[in-house]
């Protein structure tokens, strides 16, 4: 999960002040079969506000981002977005809001500018307000040259963001974007970023789903899924604080992974993580301060271990979450 | 615009890119078409030319060269060889050097100048029923001429004389090429329907379009419409290529056919798109609209076998399958010039089967990730 992207320093600004909340979901369920893909959701998102939904692969994002679009009926529970209730009246929920799925389904034998025609044709937009519009769009994107591209002849991030002006030409409130990012390079992830913050800036609401976890830190509010529950939920330094107790190393050396298990059973360690090629360490500083944890290291039947303080990331967070199932 | 026809363009506009930036669905849809009319206009062919046959003649009469003369003066047989025993007929028809065989009797012409009743056996090649059957055809005209030559004075024979309107020379490719033309627009049309909407079911198009606030009846209309068009030139192509090399007419009015065509393809693709949206697969979509296209537009059209000979529940069966109604159209426009008042039956019978399929796939069509 990790990646080359750094994590952003300053967390996003606060949420702004909730009025009428743009989406209310309540014991949210969706069984297929045995399966039960979502259990007992409930949350709030309000206006204007960056909601980060997180989680693995399999987790659920989808099966939630679907359902409150409308897209699939829930089993039990119940959700309204924009005011309006997703399994009685659907078709009002879509002409609310923008959806872009998972992988930014554009017609790659179309050129930028017909999917986009498209798009907004089926929003029922058309003629020289849907130009104007479509042209304002590019632009802001930087995607004024490529109009005529075929779509398939874009790389991923440009491709990403013609997907997200589709979701966008009729102006809804409320945009859902199921994993945006994914399979896009790190730069054009940030870029991205940036436009959603924008977005947000101007009162859109946006549902975003992630298993990037840095880019996590860039919302407003996170919710955190495993296995189909929403496990935590809130800011990214409310999360940290919370369900990270302790204090944080960035742990390294060439047998880092091997050590983890014995580390783990020493007293005064809370958690041990692999954290890409090191791993993050987290130590309550009352049994267990600097110097011993330095010497806990340097004699480990495992080679000599380097530790330095880190600021703990959301997805220490989330490990520790998983691990305290 | 209303938003209902605006997204019904746009759905429209956006089907027929797809399809004029896909270079195989040109090369399928103009080219094959083309292609089934040269196979099947000069393969599949009722007409039988030269047969040739073997005599053994016990009479040697003038009567019984008479006969023979006649039998090659149809152009349907040549007489490949003149054998002294019976035994050698089944031996050259073995061998396949002949097709048929001719017997005349001793007696033959006495019996003939008397007035009395005279016959001779036709050796037919039952392996080959098709041709046989027409070789007997041509036998009985032959010999009806015959007979009225030597029958002169004597008793006057029963003699049919027999004209086919529309076609008087009974040329098979004036039959085959109008009906073939609505077997090939109906099977091209659900081959290439049914993968449009698996396509977008696999490709996760079809999930943003349902995010769309687009009606099913929009999205099924739209597939349509640039399909509809296709077939439309589809037809006139085969027409147009019908005419010039195989001569076929139109002694009745294009608008008519143009009309039964709009009629027919939305049946016919309105069956292709039912399949693709309860399949959502490309892959088990194409099988499945090779099987339901190839088969009963094929078979159950009309275009081989006449619906009125088929088994009771085929003879049912077919009442659904459009090119039943297009094939009697096409035939019925091209060669007998028929009118509006005489096709009604078909008329309604091609609405009714295709408000049927477009009703179900709409119904069938769910606008959810179910």
């Amino acid at each position: 999960m990790p990646d080359a992207t750094p994590t952003p320093s300053a967390p996003a600004q606060s949420a702004p002040a909730a009025s009428a909340p743009a989406i209310v979901a309540e014991q949210l369920t969706r069984r297929f079969g045995e399966f039960v893909a979502v259990r007992d959701v409930s949350f709030k998102v309000a206006r204007g506000e960056i909601f980060g939904y997180l989680g693995a692969n399999g987790a659920g994002k989808s099966t939630t981002i679907r359902m409150l679009c409308g897209l699939l009926a829930p089993t039990a529970g119940r959700a309204t977005v924009a005011g309006a209730d997703v399994a009685r009246d659907p078709e009002r929920v879509k002409r609310a809001i923008g959806y872009m799925s998972q992988r930014f389904s554009l017609y790659l034998d179309l050129r930028v500018r017909e999917n986009l025609e498209f798009f907004g044709g089926a929003y029922g937009l058309g003629g020289a307000a849907l130009a104007r519009r479509i042209d304002a769009l590019l632009e802001r994107v930087e995607l004024a040259a490529q109009g005529d591209v075929r779509t398939g002849d874009l790389p991923g991030g440009l491709r990403q963001r013609v997907a997200l002006i589709a979701a966008m030409l009729h102006e809804p409130a409320i945009l859902f974007l199921d994993e945006p990012t994914a399979g896009v390079a790190p730069a054009a992830r940030r870029t991205f970023w940036r436009l959603i913050r924008e977005l947000a800036a101007g009162g859109t609401t946006v549902f975003v789903t992630t298993h990037y976890m840095d880019e996590a830190e860039y919302c407003h509010r996170i919710g955190m899924m495993t296995a189909g529950r929403l496990v935590a939920l809130d800011t990214p330094a409310a999360l940290k604080r919370e369900h990270l107790a302790g204090s944080m190393f960035l742990v390294e050396g060439p047998q880092v992974a091997a050590a983890l298990p014995e580390l783990r059973r020493h007293p005064g360690v809370l958690g041990a993580q692999p954290f890409g090629a090191a791993a993050h360490l987290r130590v309550d500083p009352a049994r267990l301060d600097g110097a011993r944890l330095q010497r806990l290291l340097a004699d480990g039947a495992h080679g000599a271990l380097r530790a330095r303080s880190v600021e703990p990331s959301l997805e220490d967070v989330f490990l520790a979450l998983v691990e305290e199932r | 615009m209303p938003p209902f026809f605006q997204r019904l363009g746009a759905l429209a506009y956006k089907e027929l890119l797809h399809m004029l930036r896909d270079q195989q669905v040109i090369y399928l849809a103009l080219g094959m078409p083309l292609v089934m009319l040269l196979l099947f206009g000069y393969a599949v062919s009722f007409d039988v030319d030269e047969l040739p046959i073997a005599v053994l003649d016990h009479d040697g009469s003038a009567a019984a060269r008479r006969l023979v003369r006649g039998l090659e003066a149809s152009d349907a047989f040549v007489v490949r060889d003149r054998v002294r025993e019976a035994a050698a007929i089944e031996a050259l028809m073995r061998r396949g050097t002949i097709r048929a065989g001719v017997v005349i009797p001793a007696g033959f012409a006495r019996r003939l100048a008397r007035g009395e009743q005279a016959s001779y056996q036709l050796l037919l090649d039952g392996a080959d029923g098709t041709t046989a059957r027409i070789a007997l055809g041509y036998a009985f005209g032959a010999t009806a001429a015959a007979a009225s030559d030597a029958g002169r004075g004597a008793v006057p024979l029963l003699e049919p004389r027999v004209r086919a309107l529309f076609n008087p020379a009974l040329r098979s490719a004036l039959f085959i090429v109008p009906g073939l033309a609505a077997v090939i627009i109906g099977i091209l049309a659900v081959l290439m329907s049914t993968i449009t909407v698996a396509r977008e079911w696999e490709r996760g198009s079809m999930e943003q379009l349902f995010a769309t606030p687009v009606d099913r009846l929009a999205v099924v209309l739209g597939k349509l419409l640039p399909y509809v068009a296709i077939g439309l030139l589809q037809l006139l192509l085969v027409l147009t290529a019908g005419a010039w090399l195989f001569g076929v007419p139109l002694r009745g009015s294009l608008a008519t056919l143009l009309a039964a065509a709009v009629l027919f393809l939305a049946g016919v693709l309105g069956q292709g798109l039912l399949i693709s949206m309860v399949t959502r697969n490309q892959q088990v979509a194409t099988q499945l609209g090779a099987i339901s296209g190839v088969l009963p537009n094929l078979l159950l059209s009309g275009f081989i076998f006449p619906p009125d000979n088929m088994p009771l529940p085929l003879r049912v069966l077919s009442h659904a399958v459009p090119a039943r109604y297009m094939v009697a159209v096409m035939r019925g426009v091209l060669l007998q010039g028929q009118r509006l008042p005489q096709l009604w039956p078909q008329f309604l019978g091609l609405a009714l089967v295709a408000a049927a399929f477009l009703t179900i796939s709409t119904l069938a069509f769910r606008r959810s990730l179910d």
